[in-house]
């Protein structure tokens, strides 16, 4: 049997993996390196590391940035550098020594030191002045979207000198979403324009500095992103919703990036959630799909489940999946 | 080209800062206000066209409508008693629980577009406060209730049942990126559409 290391590689190579690999079981995330994120908890409201504003109300699902007039950071992108100040991102190195020690003791024959990065550029560009003005920015001022950018790429790679030189991360898994289920946010053009070069900086660090893979983050669709997704470095999609037409994309790139996903959280991932419709999602995906290019997995940003023993119930049925297929 | 041909043609590229210029200048030439809004209306209802069939995104929308919002500012001290252009008046919120609002925000934006004057409740609305809104609000013709999580699926049902429970002659549509149209009909709503450009054609349809 192939250990978790080599049968990913297969996966990703095109060779013959002899089992699926199952969502997550590759990376081992380093939650403890030091951080400037600063989050709420249930019923809180903080203002975090950049100024913005996030509330948790009690009784929802998650954190959520507050735009209103009142809340807002970023009022005027013409003037971002009057609101936008990025926080520190240096520690002193025994503020390191928990995230080295965690990483030392990763099973190393079967998961990679992985750090993770979120939110990404384009999400960060939305917590800082809401969606709306964001997305309207990219049409009316160009040019100041891009230099905020630019700022915001600069501060990410301070953070990546930080971690290669301190964690020395094998797996990036980075998040930013970049569209909704049927539809990406921007057009692939301005996609292109505004987050390649930007991307290509990040991931191109990365990969020049000892990381081996790039996982990328975007529970959407993102079809027509994925020759922009090869050309920035990332090996794999993570959060490939069936939106996307996944084993077409498999036909098409497939050698080039690897797919993870092809189950929605949404559908399996609910208060009634059963063992029977768990398994008839992980089916129909792993046989849509195929063994290669192709990691099973729910397309939540993490490897856990909103309510407990649904992530559990999926890797189970992708061993079911994997004793029926290989 | 004509005056209003350009406006029309602005707006639809989304030229926020060309069109309440163009705008006057239409009314300058004797255009009537009522026949430069349809010129509007008709602009985003292309946009909505484009959208619904992915050949513009999100962006292209919102300034699409901003560029309308502006042209609508000018001419609104013509326009106003000016009804005729009115659908009536459309509540609009996302369901208790669920604070997305992108989604609803288009939909509300493209609605308004189409002739209806908008309330927004904004988020996390409680089933109660559509049926308030409704009460307090003139000529209400139509609610819609967006939901963008599974988990407030639950909450969309009770906000339509309860809505029909109150005996008001509204209708009622639903959205949102789980909702299907089995879904929309299983919990007794009039009407559902798949994105902000349909959303404007249904709810039209819906109160005709
Ligand atoms: C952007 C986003 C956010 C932003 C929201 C910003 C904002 N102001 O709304 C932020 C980052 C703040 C956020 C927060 C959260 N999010 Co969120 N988010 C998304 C994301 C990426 C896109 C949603 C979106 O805006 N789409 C763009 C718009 C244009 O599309 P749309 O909303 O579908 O709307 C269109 C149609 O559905 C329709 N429509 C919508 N409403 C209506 C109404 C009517 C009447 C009609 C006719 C049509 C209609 O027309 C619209 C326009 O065409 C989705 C992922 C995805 N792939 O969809 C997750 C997603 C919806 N979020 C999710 C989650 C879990 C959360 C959080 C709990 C996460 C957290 N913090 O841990 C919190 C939510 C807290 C809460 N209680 O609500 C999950 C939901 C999973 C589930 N169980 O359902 C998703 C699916 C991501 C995922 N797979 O995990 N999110």
């Amino acid at each position: 049997m192939l250990t978790v290391k080599q049968n990913l590689k297969e996966v990703l190579t095109g060779g013959n993996p002899d089992r699926f690999v199952k969502q997550f079981e590759f990376m081992q995330m380093i939650m403890s390196v030091p951080s400037c994120r600063i989050k709420p908890a249930i019923g809180e409201e903080v203002v975090n590391e950049w100024g913005v504003t996030i509330r948790w109300p009690e009784g929802q699902l998650g954190s959520f940035p507050v735009h209103d007039a009142d809340h807002i950071l970023l009022k005027d992108i013409t003037k971002w550098r009057d609101y936008v100040k990025a926080p520190n991102v240096v520690f002193p190195a025994e503020a390191w020594e928990k995230a080295i020690a965690d990483a030392k003791a990763v099973d190393h024959d079967n998961q990679y030191v992985t750090a993770f990065i979120a939110p990404g550029v384009f999400e960060l560009t939305h917590y800082l002045m809401g969606m709306e003005d964001a997305l309207m920015s990219f049409y009316e001022e160009p040019e100041a979207m891009a230099e905020l950018i630019d700022y915001i790429t600069e501060f990410e790679l301070a953070y990546a000198k930080e971690l290669v030189t301190y964690l020395k991360p094998e797996v990036i898994f980075h998040h930013d979403d970049w569209g909704s289920q049927i539809s990406t946010f921007l057009s692939p053009a301005m996609f292109e324009e505004f987050f390649l070069p930007a991307y290509k900086k990040i991931y191109g660090f990365y990969k020049e500095n000892g990381v081996e893979l790039i996982v990328h983050h975007s529970d959407s669709y993102a079809a027509t992103l994925v020759p922009y997704m090869i050309e920035m470095g990332i090996d794999i999609w993570q959060g490939v919703m069936t939106t996307n037409d996944i084993p077409n994309m498999i036909n098409e790139y497939g050698g080039q990036i690897t797919f993870m996903g092809g189950v929605h959280s949404g559908v399996i991932d609910h208060p009634d959630w059963t063992k029977e419709q768990v398994e008839e999602e992980f089916t129909r995906a792993c046989r849509e799909c195929g063994k290669l290019y192709f990691i099973p997995g729910a397309c939540q940003g993490m490897g856990v489940s909103s309510f407990p023993g649904v992530y559990e119930a999926s890797d189970a049925a992708i061993d079911k999946m994997s004793k029926e297929m290989f | 080209m004509s005056k209003i041909q350009e406006v029309k043609a602005k707006v639809e590229i989304g030229k926020t800062k060309l069109v309440p210029g163009l705008v006057q200048e239409a009314l300058d030439e004797g255009n009537a206000p009522g026949e430069i809004l349809q010129a509007m209306v008709d602009s985003m209802s292309v946009v909505g066209e484009k959208f619904s069939s992915g050949e513009i995104f999100v962006p292209e929308m919102l300034i699409a409508a901003k560029a309308m919002a502006k042209g609508v500012d000018v001419l609104r001290p013509l326009l106003a008693g000016d009804t005729s252009a009115s659908l009536g008046t459309c509540i609009i919120g996302t369901v208790a629980g669920d604070l997305h609002d992108i989604g609803k925000n288009l939909v509300s934006m493209m609605i308004e577009s189409a002739g209806f004057t908008i309330v927004d409740l904004g988020v996390d609305v409680p089933a109660e406060r559509f049926v308030e809104a409704i009460k307090e609000n003139e000529n209400v013709t139509l609610v819609a209730c967006s939901g963008l999580l599974t988990t407030t699926m639950p909450a969309l049902k009770e906000a339509v049942q309860t809505i029909k429970a109150s005996g008001l002659d509204v209708k009622v549509i639903v959205g949102g990126a789980p909702v299907t149209p089995e879904y929309a009909a299983e919990i007794g709503a009039d009407g559902f559409a798949p994105d902000a450009g349909s959303a404007a054609v249904k709810a039209k349809e819906m109160v005709a």
